[in-house]
């Protein structure tokens, strides 16, 4: 018995402690802190350079409208922002005082919504209306592609005739229905307007193609300033709808969230929790392995079953059955008490002594057949056997 | 740091508060809860680290024998050391159990015993212990791992032990057996003795019985103190694995058998395992610490994937002894080209030696030769007679160079050589 002792100063302890852990993994820490502040300061930088919401009245992005807007705030009016019908409406406090901007490039608003929204000022622009928001509202006109350019005001609307020239980068709309009480302005030809207002009893429904005139990287162009500030500063309110996702609850159905009773939630993020538990659980490993060199295990018969194989698949019959015959030769030999080195005639001869079988049988198959086919080969094969089993049973006293 | 099922359950358990409540507020405070507890857990958690180990092992093991080593723990921390306890030993060694429950109170000392059952020859090593320690509840642990070496060496298991007696009875059969049996060259005079009716007339010394007027035989006892030395082939073909057991630890059991038999005959046995270089050698040991010896320097020995060196065997033998000897050489007679460096220096070994080349044979090619019933199976048949017959050769031309060859299956081998050895020994050609 060898007794193994290790003092407490040779004793080395493997797994590191948590300062250390945390003291190696400082500078990655700080690698990732600083590229992600990085990241932070870049997106904070890049809402204000490009891009934004398109016709914001808050977005002075190239696309946005804040431009407009704030000008219509400093000549009195009052502008307010919504992103859903429901808003929309309560900020709507006298209809015949307000007009109501209504942009909806992502169609959140159904037809119905969109009636109810229209019928709730008494001037509604509407820009860039699609097919289906013509259809719901608008039914006398009809879509007429891409109008661009600049634009003469051909026509007897006072902000159109105000702003003379107009450039324009957006819809065209054809009038279909001649009889309706309906104003086309800013025409390029062949019937086809990039601002038409439709007259529906007391109030005015005003479609809008042109719509990047209001842009703030537009709108000082031509006149368009003029358009954009008669159209829309007409009354002293002014709201400024852009429909959001909030639309969409709207209109569905309730959905399963206010369905469920309000612990579902709670509930699963726990259970969520105590899987993710139970997973370090049964994942923490009690110290690490211990290698070992293991030897390979390929048994020794390998070499032969290869060389069958070999032997099958050339389908080498003859050289199968000699190996077989050698064998046989070898142990009728040693039956027949003949020498190792006697001869296959002498075997031969000394068989059918023992036998008293026909020499020429014993020839052919020991030395004479040869096998055409795998069926032949096998049963050659058993002759064999059947030949040694009778040398056998001949020999023993 | 490590989790116990306690703590996975304890999070769970939050589910009852939640719906019973039905406030969502409620999943933020139990996470609380569960953490605060997890953390005055593991601050009362006793230190990991804070341990002095020891071990107690037991140097060496035969194969197949159960051992159990003992491992000590003391706590030099500040609080008790509650938890589980691993002892890091190879896969191979089987350690049972693998894990234990310790709870060392503060300032103590506990032991932890593990048993050992390895299943491979060799040297079978520990490397490091770790040990998780929980706190009062059980909820979260801390775990280290001490790096903690130990090593036990594993013997091969002798299994032909059981071939001794027999063998050593017929060795003794062959001592004061008449000339009848055993009259040739080399056997020595023993004494004499009266003629009993059946005795051979040639053996009657008429000297003595002129002397004793009585006739008197002579005896003769086999020759001692004759050297033995066997030569263990570790290369490559050593590593091939016949009845799920490889070649060179057949060889290993061929030869403690024929030591065994050969020192308590009388006889000087040495040992060399080569392939290119000498993996093991024990020369000039006797009796008992003969085969301490041996096992001890074969346990650690494994085939390297690399050619037998054979030119250099006669050297070799020169190295160990310049008399006449018996040289037992354990490798594979296979095919005629991976023998040829074989039968190349035998006619320089067997000028002065007697020299036996000991094989094993595969049961499983004797099978395939017999069983033709189908045609795959005559392929078969075809290709193990094909490698009985280059084995024939092979042992053909190794007789022919004045050789003798001793062949069997991985159980048979050894009764096989030691039978041989008797049988030489009885013609007095050692």
């Amino acid at each position: 018995m060898t007794v193994a002792a290790a003092g407490e100063t040779g004793q080395r302890v493997l797994t590191p402690t948590t300062g250390r852990v945390l003291k190696r993994s400082l500078f990655w820490v700080g690698v990732v802190a600083f590229l992600a502040i990085i990241v932070v300061i870049v997106l904070a930088t890049a809402g204000s350079q490009a891009g934004g919401t398109r016709l914001d009245a808050s977005n002075a992005a190239p696309p946005g409208t804040r431009a407009l807007a704030e000008v219509l705030r400093q000549q009195g009016v009052t502008v307010t922002e919504t992103s859903s019908l429901r808003e929309t409406e309560q900020e709507i406090a006298d209809p015949s005082g307000t007009t109501l901007f209504l942009y909806d490039p992502n169609g959140y608003l159904t037809a119905a919504q969109l009636r109810e929204a229209v019928r709730r000022a008494s001037t509604v622009v509407i820009a860039d209306a699609a097919f289906d928001t013509l259809q719901a509202v608008a039914p006398e006109l009809a879509l007429a592609g891409y109008a661009g350019g600049t634009l003469d005001a051909d026509c007897g609307l006072t902000p159109a005739q105000k702003a003379g020239k107009v450039t324009s980068d957006g819809n065209g709309y054809r009038i279909v229905d001649e009889s309706a009480a309906v104003t086309g302005c800013l025409g390029s030809g062949d019937g086809v307007y990039s601002l038409v207002q439709l007259e529906r009893g007391d109030s005015q429904l005003v479609v809008l193609g042109a719509t990047s005139a209001l842009t703030n990287e537009h709108i000082v162009e031509e006149g368009n300033a003029a358009l954009a500030l008669n159209l829309l500063g007409a009354h002293e309110s002014l709201v400024w709808y852009l429909p959001s996702v909030d639309d969409l609850a709207d209109s569905a159905a309730p959905d399963l969230g206010s369905l469920t009773p309000p612990w579902v939630t709670p509930a699963l993020a726990l259970l969520l929790l105590a899987f993710l538990a139970g997973a370090i659980w049964r994942a923490r490993r009690f110290g690490p392995l211990v290698v070992e060199n293991l030897p390979v295990t390929v048994r020794a018969s390998e070499t032969m079953l290869g060389r069958a194989r070999l032997y099958q698949r050339s389908s080498a019959r003859l050289r199968a059955l000699d190996a077989l015959r050698i064998g046989s030769v070898r142990r009728l030999a040693s039956l027949c008490g003949l020498s190792r080195t006697a001869s296959v005639d002498d075997v031969v001869a000394a068989v059918a002594d023992v036998t008293g079988d026909q020499a020429a049988g014993i020839r052919r198959i020991l030395i004479d057949a040869v096998p055409s086919s795998d069926a032949q080969l096998v049963v050659l094969s058993d002759e064999l056997l059947e030949l040694e089993r009778a040398v056998a049973a001949a020999v023993r006293p | 740091m490590a989790v116990s099922g306690w703590f996975v359950a304890l999070v769970a358990l939050g589910v009852v508060p939640i719906v019973l409540t039905g406030q969502p507020v409620v999943l933020a405070l139990w996470l609380v809860l569960v953490l605060v507890l997890g953390i005055v857990d593991l601050l009362l958690a006793g230190s990991p680290r804070a341990v002095v180990l020891s071990r107690d092992l037991p140097g060496r093991v035969r194969l197949g024998e159960t051992v159990s080593s003992s491992l000590y723990v003391a706590n030099t921390g500040r609080r008790r050391l509650r938890g589980m306890i691993r002892d890091g030993w190879q896969p191979s060694a089987v350690a049972a159990p693998d894990r234990a429950r310790i709870d060392v109170p503060r300032g103590e000392r506990r032991a932890v015993t593990t048993t050992l059952t390895p299943f491979r020859r060799g040297e079978r090593r520990a490397a490091h212990v770790t040990i998780r320690s929980f706190g009062p509840l059980h909820l979260l642990a801390r775990q280290a791992s001490i790096a903690m070496p130990g090593a036990i060496t594993v013997l091969p298991p002798f299994n032909s032990r059981k071939h001794l007696p027999s063998r050593l009875a017929r060795l003794r059969e062959l001592d004061g057996a008449t000339s009848v049996m055993v009259r040739g060259q080399g056997t020595e005079f023993d004494s004499l003795r009266d003629y009993v009716r059946g005795d051979d007339v040639r053996s009657i010394d008429w000297r003595a019985t002129a002397r004793r007027k009585d006739l008197v035989v002579r005896t003769w006892r086999p020759e001692r103190d004759r050297r033995v030395v066997i030569i263990i082939d570790s290369g490559r073909t050593s590593a091939a694995r016949i009845d799920n057991e490889p070649r060179i630890d057949t060889a290993f059991e061929s030869a403690l058998l024929l030591a065994a038999l050969a020192s308590s005959a009388g006889d000087r046995v040495d040992l060399l395992i080569f392939d290119r270089r000498v993996r093991a050698r024990v020369q000039g040991a006797t009796g008992a610490e003969l085969l301490s010896r041996m096992v001890s320097s074969m346990a650690t020995v494994d085939p390297e994937l690399i050619e037998m060196d054979w030119s250099s065997v006669p050297g070799l033998v020169r190295s160990v002894t310049s008399q006449h000897s018996l040289i037992v050489l354990a490798t594979t007679i296979d095919a005629p080209g991976a023998s040829r460096g074989l039968l190349s220096v035998l006619p320089q070994l067997t000028r002065k030696h007697t020299v036996v080349v000991s094989s094993v044979t595969d049961p499983d090619v004797m099978d395939a030769a017999r069983d033709r019933a189908t045609r795959d199976e005559v392929y078969r048949a075809a290709a193990a007679e094909r490698a009985l017959l280059d084995q024939a050769r092979v042992a053909a031309a190794i007789r022919q160079l004045g050789a003798e060859v001793v062949t069997g299956a991985p159980q048979d081998l050894p009764p096989a050589l030691a039978d041989r050895y008797i049988a030489l020994k009885a013609a007095g050609r050692l």
